[in-house]
């Protein structure tokens, strides 16, 4: 046991030296990292994974991770950036794609999910085949048909770039990029996409009033709707089978990941913050408008599907004006001081190519 | 001021490093050697053919498996535990080296694949670090196990054969423990080296407690029971050889 303190102390003392002295050496400035606080809106659950305790949220951190979020040439032919189908101006989906495009015109499986409030979710991917939001983006990156490159490619791209060894140096005090360190300032870019001043969330606050409209459709919300998206992220997080039938892609959701029958055509119940901006919907983007995904789920679904959930077996009742309620309702989740957020907006032009 | 601290510093560093290089005289080092076998014949990769047990040609191109927990045992109750994680290539063969207090040793465990916890850490280095090609960048999880070539028997693309196998939630957990009590104990003496040889044999993949015919399973490429099950058969694939 004193064995291993004396040795990680000589190592931790060794390591301090080399920096102090590679700051000095190196040409790539100082490392001194700026600590930037994680704020937690009033009244929300606090993180489930605490991603920001073990990776340091920092000013250098963040600006790496987004300038390598709006980055193209991260993509095996340059084309194709994080960006390209996580959005600003559509809360960080795809606009108005059912599903996404990637390098060489390729189609993706399924619509791409708006990026918010990923601090407090412990799962990603329609169907949750992501456990840790650090790990996320290495799907995107390789999948053949999104960005298809390789960390190897990446890695010596960023390892090249002056301007990315500057920037590595300044957040993690080295300049050369490693998968850890470049997926640790993703998620300190990603995890930092906080949606929280909608109209409703100055409603709550007591900042603001909802129109009549909108009071009776947060009731209808509430009757609803409010079990599985449930406030104040608007998901519950949970797996669901919602009745959408099977794809042209049978696409089977959640059973791909655990094996189990019983998770058959089950997806992850997405947030409804943004939800004006983030169309088309559902996991395929087959529904392209707000009031038709109502009308799904007050006509069109069927409700002896095998595996339906238990929220959705008694029927929904809306009559046309109890419906635009609801939609009036679920447009004060819109929150355009996030989607036109300076901080989180790229820093100068970028073309959304698709 | 940064002098200061530094030539502070680095006094620090000499005093531990000297008290450090003094207590490893103290500790003996124990290298594992992993030799890999087919057919009773060292395994060549590429170049080679070998048949397994269900008599189906395969010439096996990759090899490569997480080795962690290592745990050398004194007794029942007292053993050394190394918390490393380490990535076995049989393309670059390299040995473990460990040190070890002066002690009788009887057994080498150490599991095959990683820990749960370590399947959801997020980001990592080292042998962690999903660069190494034993990560699964769709469906989160390290693959544990890596057996990749090519068979006449299979009915997949190139006629490929690819075991990938990891998992770690609930019946698809794939990493296993392996025990090998040693021939006679190992008396370690400070000081001194040892190596402890240990062989892996690819016969014993394919029929176990388990069953992994080509002709059935060419590709086993997710977690699942597919995956646990073919993982079964691995512990019996390791035994212990000569120490040295």
């Amino acid at each position: 046991m004193k064995i291993k303190v004396t040795i990680s102390l000589f190592a931790f003392v060794t390591l301090y030296l080399f920096i102090i002295g590679a700051a000095k050496e190196d040409g790539y400035g100082a490392y001194q990292p700026k600590a930037i606080p994680f704020k937690i809106p009033k009244g929300w659950p606090a993180p489930l994974q605490n991603i920001f305790a073990k990776n340091k949220l920092t000013q250098q951190g963040f600006e790496l991770g987004k300038k390598l979020f709006y980055d193209t040439r991260l993509s095996k032919d340059s084309t194709v950036s994080c960006a390209s189908c996580h959005q600003p101006f559509a809360a960080f989906s795809s606009l108005d794609h059912d599903v996404s495009h990637g390098i060489g015109n390729q189609f993706t499986t399924r619509n791409a999910p708006a990026l918010m409030n990923l601090a407090w979710m412990n799962t990603f991917h329609w169907d949750g085949a992501i456990n840790h939001l650090e790990v996320q983006p290495l799907a995107p990156l390789t999948a053949p048909n999104e960005m298809g490159q390789t960390l190897e490619g990446i890695l010596q791209f960023l390892r090249e770039d002056e301007e990315y060894r500057k920037m590595f140096k300044a957040a993690f005090g080295d300049p050369n990029a490693s998968t850890e360190r470049m997926l640790k300032a993703m998620a300190q870019f990603t995890g930092s996409l906080v949606s929280s001043d909608s109209k409703y969330d100055r409603v709550m606050n007591g900042q603001d009033t909802f129109s009549n409209f909108e009071k009776k459709g947060y009731v209808h919300f509430k009757t609803f709707c409010g079990s599985c998206h449930q406030e104040p992220l608007f998901t519950d997080l949970t797996f669901r089978n919602n009745g959408f039938p099977l794809n042209r892609k049978k696409d089977v959701g959640r059973m791909a990941i655990t094996g189990l029958a019983e998770d058959s055509l089950k997806f992850k119940v997405p947030s409804l913050r943004n939800v004006q901006l983030s169309g088309p919907y559902m996991h395929d983007g087959s529904i392209f408008s707000v009031p038709q995904v109502i009308d799904f789920y007050l006509t069109k679904i069927n409700r002896s599907t095998q595996g339906l959930d238990s929220n959705l077996r008694k029927p929904i009742v809306l009559n046309r004006l109890q419906k635009n309620e609801l939609v009036y309702f679920l447009y004060t989740l819109t929150d355009t001081s996030f989607t036109k957020s300076k901080r989180f907006g790229p820093d100068g032009p970028v073309q959304f190519k698709h | 001021m940064r002098i200061k601290i530094k030539n502070f510093l680095l006094l620090i560093a000499l005093v531990v490093g000297s008290t450090t290089a003094m207590a490893q005289s103290n500790t003996g080092s124990v290298s594992i050697h992993f030799q890999h076998w087919a057919n009773n014949q060292a395994l060549v990769l590429v170049d080679s053919a070998y048949k397994n047990s269900f008599g189906e040609s395969y010439q096996p191109t990759r090899l490569k498996y997480y080795v962690s927990n290592i745990e050398l045992r004194q007794s029942p109750s007292k053993s050394k535990h190394i918390p490393s994680v380490y990535l076995m290539d049989a393309a670059a063969e390299q040995d473990l080296s460990l040190s070890l207090q002066p002690a009788i040793y009887h057994t080498l465990a150490f599991s095959i694949g990683v820990d749960s916890s370590l399947n959801c850490s997020g980001a990592q280095s080292g042998a962690l670090d999903p660069i190494n090609g034993m990560f699964w960048t769709w469906n989160t999880g390290y693959i544990y196990f890596k057996l990749e070539g090519y068979s006449a028997e299979s009915a997949a693309d190139l006629q490929k054969i690819e075991y990938h196998i990891g998992g770690y939630t609930g019946l698809h957990k794939a990493n296993r423990t392996v025990v090998l009590p040693l021939a006679q104990p190992l008396q370690v003496v400070a000081g001194k080296s040892y190596q402890i040889n240990v062989s892996v044999d690819l016969d014993k993949f394919w029929m176990g407690k388990s069953k992994t015919s080509i002709v059935d399973n060419a590709l086993i490429m997710s977690p699942g029971l597919l995956a646990a099950a073919a993982a079964d058969n691995i512990p019996a694939m390791f035994t212990i050889g000569s120490i040295q």
